[in-house]
């Protein structure tokens, strides 16, 4: 057997090796419901809930943020970040959470945001514009 | 429908329009030209003619493309949606470039436009392989130009235009007023982390880097097509040579770009953004060192045909990730879905049916040697090295791939939690290994190599590697993990066995010295890349912080910011640390941040810089958008931004307004009774009454017989200095007024009310402004220790890749 094709297969099982840990690595996506009965980590997509407010005071705790998540079930949970409040997150859409839960919160460990990005969707803020203009005339 | 709208320029959008299908035209015309000369067989050059003038044609309409959108920009035409949606009139013009390359659409164009570049220097320089490489470059320029399209063909929308209109891109209710455009005096700006010079020359570099995998490509296919098997490796190669410096580069500009203007606090964030671009640059790299091989030895044929066509496949990949919406929820900066899902899987499906068909169809014919390689050979560990870098693709490919194996299964699988670990788990063993090859490869000769020979010199580089490594390892602190210090064996032997070819090459043979170089770089950046995210220590920690209950303390979640009040120093690691206040400019404010390093024992300053991390505040938005600033050393960074601030709008209400009462801003005033000689104490400070101006005057009252004035002697002492204060009182016609006085400084006032004779008393009542809120930020400070490996390392590299295009370009004249 010609030694390239032995490296070939040992070439391939590590391959194998790497596609298996994707997957053993891999995390879920989830509802708060998932979380708390699984209490591992894994992913929960949800929709901030603008009525209530965000907790974020940094002369008492600048690593404390908190706010309020409807998950895809539309249930609603409390969720912390030790960190601070990150940028742009009362313009979020979508949250995606990393994390789990510890008693009756969600604690996450990554926070990433779906905005409706005035850069890149097809979201027009006229309103205003008009507003003045017809003051003007 | 048949509204006159006013003010509208629609000249240069037609003309952009007409550009585009001139593109598409000329490249198909120039593809199928291209095809016909390359396969039929005739002395008549007529069919190179009209490709070659097609290519020049559609140069000419790509530049035309550029003109006229940039032209819609530069005039801030907001009539079109592109200007509106990525360009304001406060840009300049440099960021108006980088708004050029905002949307998809722009980045379409900068990739055709490297693309016809390209095909430029191609005409010139391919010679014989001008008609079968062009034709499929030709090709991939159809596909591209098409993206722009923007026509409906049978109800299918192919491509999207740059050039339409506002009006017809968004819907509204303002679009059926003829004077619409009255209506929008401003465009969307571009996002400001955009707003950055990194992202001037970036995506042109990377586009550069990505537009010219296509060489390499080409020349494979032509090769297998054109039956010329072996010679398609020596005119190949400075194509893929440069590739793999282009992209190498545009990679790294990126990742500078993310250290220095993003606040992800690091070089890498294997965001399936960044390894969307490094995908294909691994397989590429990986084929450059196989196609050395076989131009060698014979050796490793099909894998240096296949590594170099699966490059490219894998460029239109990467396009597929990042510009097809389908990272959807893994990816904070991938674009958003422009209904190009189809048309960019049939680019990639083509090129992949056209790779894998000419293999098929020619499989039989290739030069593939039926010997074994020595194991002591060049060739055998150069195929080693090369497998092990396609592995090390196949892992970011497959983590990267999660969402598509979603799309296609239908499952719900979730990226892994912990991305760093899952991906260095694999990714440092495969560092190592193509390190270790990357050093005592080179003691090997290409056929055989006398082993006795090769461990003499072996053993010797080893002991030196071991003594360097054990006092790095010290220094740099990575002995506590055993992988750590394995990477760190790998890269110094890396560094010991190239070293001696470099010194060789300074004494004359520079031109040989691109390898060794390339290798001392990938060194270096393995060491940098090791220590600093190893390493890497957030210096803000904050003790502070208390009071949200038992279950989140416990969590143990570190503590990364720190909150800073103005001129409050605090200490963090060696650093005393001061906000200093902040300044406006632009759009973005600055925020001064002191850092201090002060001798515990002598109490001296050792050491003291300011950092200017800024926040773009957007007051209607109530957000804002951090970049940060970095102190750099030779051997350490530190790195700062700041993570939340007060926003404008809360601090500015307290204006003072004309029309209020003049006691308006102060607290309730106190009111006290004092004689000559008293002190009162107040927050800041005292106030002595000293004594009484009986002669006191009030300027434009002249005072009667029975009218009397007297002031209040009073002097401040406040914050170290004095202030002296007379404020009147007046008695005019059996009436009581009085004359307050401020002493702005202070925030202080004073009336002086009353006289109580029968008491020997003074009425004196004290204002006082209310305490200003204290300025404060939170910031976040991280010390990056040997960054400064990484970015040297790479440079190297970069110019390694030079030298070796220089010395392989020559080759290919020679022969």
């Amino acid at each position: 057997m010609k030694k390239s094709a032995i490296v070939g297969i040992i070439i391939i099982a590590i391959a194998i090796g790497v596609i298996i840990s994707t997957y053993a690595d891999s995390s879920t996506y989830g509802s708060f419901t998932d979380a708390r009965e699984s209490q591992t980590e894994l992913h929960v997509v949800g929709t901030l809930n603008k009525s209530k407010d965000l907790i974020y005071n940094p002369k008492v705790d600048a690593n404390y943020f908190a706010f309020y998540l409807v998950d895809k079930q539309g249930k609603e949970c409390k969720v912390v970040f030790s960190g601070a409040k990150p940028q742009d997150f009362e313009r979020s859409e979508e949250v995606v959470l990393t994390g789990k839960m510890i008693g009756d919160e969600f604690s996450a460990s990554k926070i990433l945001m779906k905005c409706p990005s005035k850069y890149n969707k097809d979201k027009m803020e006229v309103q205003e514009v008009e507003h003045t203009a017809a003051l003007n005339r | 429908m048949d509204i006159q709208f006013a003010g509208e320029h629609l000249l240069p959008g037609k003309l952009g329009q007409f550009f585009i299908i001139l593109t598409f035209g000329s490249a198909l015309i120039s593809a199928i030209s291209y095809y016909f000369a390359t396969v039929k067989d005739t002395n008549d050059d007529s069919w190179k003619r009209i490709a070659r003038l097609s290519a020049w044609v559609n140069t000419f309409a790509v530049v035309g493309i550029g003109a006229s959108l940039f032209y819609i920009i530069y005039s801030h035409y907001f009539e079109y949606n592109y200007a509106w949606a990525h360009s304001s009139r406060s840009l300049p013009v440099y960021y108006i470039i980088s708004s050029f390359w905002e949307g998809q659409e722009g980045s379409f164009w900068l990739w055709m436009f490297w693309q016809s570049v390209l095909t430029n220097v191609l005409i010139q320089r391919a010679r014989t392989w001008e008609n079968p490489v062009m034709t499929i470059i030709m090709l991939s320029q159809v596909f591209i130009s098409s993206m722009l399209l923007g026509v409906e063909i049978l109800g299918l929308r192919i491509g999207s235009s740059p050039f339409i209109l506002l009006r017809d891109a968004v819907e509204g209710p303002i679009f059926s007023r003829p004077d619409y455009l009255s209506l929008i005096p401003d465009g969307n700006g571009l996002n400001p982390l955009l707003q950055n010079y990194w992202m001037v020359i970036h995506p042109p570099t990377l586009f550069l880097g990505f537009a010219s995998m296509i060489v390499p490509f080409a020349y494979a296919i032509a090769g297998l097509w054109q039956k010329r098997y072996k010679e398609w490796v020596t005119a190949a190669l400075p194509w893929a040579l440069f590739a793999v410096m282009v992209l190498g580069t545009g990679i790294i500009m990126g990742s500078f770009w993310a250290y220095e203007a993003l606040n992800f606090g690091g070089f890498w964030a294997w965001d399936p953004v960044e390894n969307a671009s490094i995908i294909p640059w691994l397989t590429l790299i990986a084929a450059v060192h196989v196609m050395i091989a076989y131009k060698n030895s014979g050796h490793s044929y099909f894998t240096a045909t296949f590594l170099v066509l699966i490059s490219f496949v894998l460029v239109l990949y990467a396009s597929f990730l990042t510009r097809s919406g389908i990272l959807g929820e893994t990816s904070v900066h991938s674009f958003t879905d422009l209904g190009m899902f189809g048309h960019l899987l049939t680019y990639l499906l083509v090129f992949f049916i056209l790779a894998v068909g000419f293999l098929i169809a020619r499989w039989k014919d290739l030069p593939i040697t039926k010997k074994d390689e020595e194991t002591y050979s060049r060739e055998f560990w150069l195929f080693i090295g090369a497998l092990v870098l396609t592995v090390s693709c196949i892992q970011v490919i497959a983590t990267t791939s999660i969402p598509v194996f979603n799309a296609i299964f239908g499952t719900k699988i979730a990226p892994p939690a912990n991305v760093f670990q899952h991906y260095h788990q694999w990714q440092v063993p495969f560092a190592i290994v193509i390190s270790l090859i990357s050093g005592f490869a080179q003691y090997l000769k290409y056929k055989n190599t006398d082993p006795r020979k090769l461990y003499i010199k072996l053993v010797m580089i080893i002991i030196i590697a071991v003594m360097i490594t054990s006092a790095f390892a010290y220094i740099a602190d990575v002995y506590h993990n055993v992988m750590y210090v394995i990477l760190t064996f790998a890269a110094v032997f890396s560094l010991c066995c190239n070293v001696p070819f470099l010194i060789d090459a300074l004494k004359g043979k520079w031109k040989l010295a691109g390898a060794s170089i390339a290798h001392i770089g990938f060194a270096f950046l393995l060491l940098g890349a090791l220590v600093a995210a190893a390493t890497s220590k957030v210096v803000s920690i904050n003790t502070s912080g208390v009071g949200f209950g038992d279950e989140f303390d416990k969590s143990n979640n570190a503590k990364e910011n720190i909150i800073l009040y103005e001129n409050e120093p605090v200490r963090m690691d060696q650093y005393t640390v001061t906000y200093k206040g902040d300044s406006t400019v632009g759009v973005n404010t600055y925020y001064k941040i002191n850092y201090k390093t002060i001798n515990q024992t002598t109490r001296k300053v050792m050491e003291e810089f300011d950092l200017y991390p800024n926040a773009q505040q957007n007051a209607k938005m109530q957000t804002i958008v951090a970049s940060p600033d970095t102190r750099h050393y030779l051997l350490h960074d530190i790195y700062t931004h700041v993570s939340s601030v007060p926003l404008k709008t809360e601090t500015a209400e307290h204006d003072d307004h004309t029309g209020h009462s003049e006691d308006e801003g102060y607290d309730q005033p106190a009111t006290y009774e004092v004689a000559q000689g008293d002190t009162i104490r107040y927050r800041e400070g005292i106030i002595i009454v000293k004594g009484i101006n009986r002669n006191a005057t009030v300027e434009k009252i002249p005072l009667g017989k029975n009218d009397v004035a007297i002031a209040l002697k009073l002097q401040v002492i406040a914050k170290n200095k004095t202030y002296e204060i007379e404020p009147i009182f007046l008695l005019k016609g059996g009436n009581k007024f009085d004359f307050g006085k401020t002493v702005a400084d202070v925030g202080l006032k004073f009336r002086f009310t009353d006289v109580h004779p029968d008491k020997n008393k003074l009425e004196l009542m004290v204002y006082q402004k209310p305490l200003a809120e204290k300025k404060w930020v939170v910031l976040k400070a991280i010390k990056f220790p040997f960054i400064n490996f990484f970015w040297a390392g790479n440079i190297l590299m970069m110019v390694g890749f030079l030298l070796s295009i220089f010395r392989r370009n020559k080759e290919i004249k020679v022969i």
